[in-house]
């Protein structure tokens, strides 16, 4: 839930909100949710591991970015405790909307959701055992058929919590779009919104999204291979 | 309070998801036993059912490793090859969804016979290929024939088991 946009008066100053690594992230997680999905209803369980292994090396990435990334994408930046997100959602009637360079601190909750439950849902699919015992996650050697199967139910429960934030998030750019005029697809898209004042948020430079890229497909690498060199 | 709590929370839920994991290894029976001949026929299959995938994980967990210990290897494909042969006794008439018991046996082993009976007897002509490699300490072999074992199991799941919930 990016917030960034007023198009009422005064918001004239065309200016650089999310960073190309946070829509880069945002946007294949969507392609590889989609697939993932996809390939798991109609039994691909070789292309759904993949598929996995690219969302773990992304859910990593975006965790890193969130410390050392540009300033819009910054977990210490954006989440706000529940006195700031109280006050927030008591201003979520009114249909002008005030312009925060970054996500609000109603949408930084969901910003946490959604990686949480991803965590939890690479996590229960690293695990997970078919019923076949065939197909499985690369650490299901770690636990027994029993266990195994157990990860694969929580793995299902997981992933409808999973799809109801997904339709949380998109009734949320919804509102915002129609109750309260605000495009929140567009920046995400391009990356730039208007503002009455530049805000002038601190980009990361290239060189950091590349260490962190390093970091995270290695990592993801490594759980493919269940942890094994 | 932000970078804490965050940090806690990502932490908590791959431990909890872990700890649970281990708290509720056993995914047992629900309720207790039942007393008619097919409710038990059903309860037993269950507990089968579950050997035999418990057989075929400890072959395949154990293929994954660089020196398969070849024990492991034949003494799980015996469990299975004994397994294989024993399951068309584990669905005498009765012990379908008409036993009262919760089963994920589809009406159709039972209206479908001959189609099960072929099923059945695939994964049995493939397990026994398997059980033979596993003899011969053939690795190789049987990581490729895994596939086809695995092939039959979900083959039969597919017509005669009722599909889980995704």
């Amino acid at each position: 839930m990016a917030d960034g946009g007023a198009v009422g008066a005064g918001a004239t100053v065309r200016a650089r909100l999310w960073d190309g690594p946070t829509r880069l992230v945002h946007w294949t997680l969507v392609i590889l949710l989609g697939f993932s999905w996809w390939s798991a209803e109609t039994d691909h369980l070789q292309w759904h591991r993949w598929s996995g292994y690219w969302v773990v090396g992304l859910v990593a990435f975006r965790l890193v970015w969130g410390f050392a990334g540009s300033a819009s994408a910054r977990f210490a930046g954006f989440v706000k405790g529940p006195a700031a997100t109280l006050a927030y959602l008591k201003s979520l009637p009114r249909r002008t909307h005030d312009v925060v360079p970054g996500h609000n601190p109603l949408g930084a909750w969901s910003v946490l959701a959604i990686l949480l439950i991803l965590v939890t849902q690479t996590v229960t699919g690293l695990f997970a055992v078919d019923i076949d015992a065939f197909a499985a996650g690369p650490l299901s050697d770690r636990v027994d058929f029993d266990t195994g199967r157990l990860f694969a139910k929580w793995h299902h429960w997981s992933f409808t919590a999973l799809q109801v934030l997904v339709v949380l998030h998109l009734v949320a750019v919804a509102f915002y779009l129609v109750y309260k005029r605000a495009n929140l697809i567009g920046p995400m898209i391009t990356g730039y919104n208007r503002f009455k004042t530049d805000p002038g948020l601190v980009f990361a430079p290239l060189w950091r999204a590349a260490v962190a890229t390093v970091v995270a497909a290695g990592f993801a690498w490594w759980v493919s291979k269940g942890f094994r060199m | 309070m932000a970078l804490k709590s965050i940090t806690v929370a990502l932490a908590l839920t791959a431990g909890l998801a872990l700890a649970a994991g281990a708290a509720l290894a056993h995914e047992g029976h629900q309720g207790p036993p039942p007393k008619t001949p097919g409710g038990k026929a059903a309860w037993a299959r269950h507990d089968n059912f579950k050997a035999q995938g418990a057989a075929f994980k400890a072959i395949l967990d154990e293929l994954k490793k660089d020196q398969p210990d070849q024990a492991v290897l034949t003494t799980n494909a015996n469990k299975l090859k004994g397994t294989s042969t024993a399951l068309p006794s584990w669905f005498p008439k009765g012990s379908g969804p008409e036993s009262g018991v919760k089963t994920d046996a589809k009406a159709e082993v039972w209206t479908d016979a001959a189609g099960f009976a072929a099923a059945s007897n695939k994964l049995q002509v493939e397990v026994s290929k398997f059980q033979q490699l596993a003899t011969a300490g053939d690795v190789a072999g049987m990581k490729a024939q895994s596939r086809v074992v695995g092939g039959s199991c979900k083959g039969c799941h597919d017509k005669y088991r009722v599909p889980e919930k995704k």
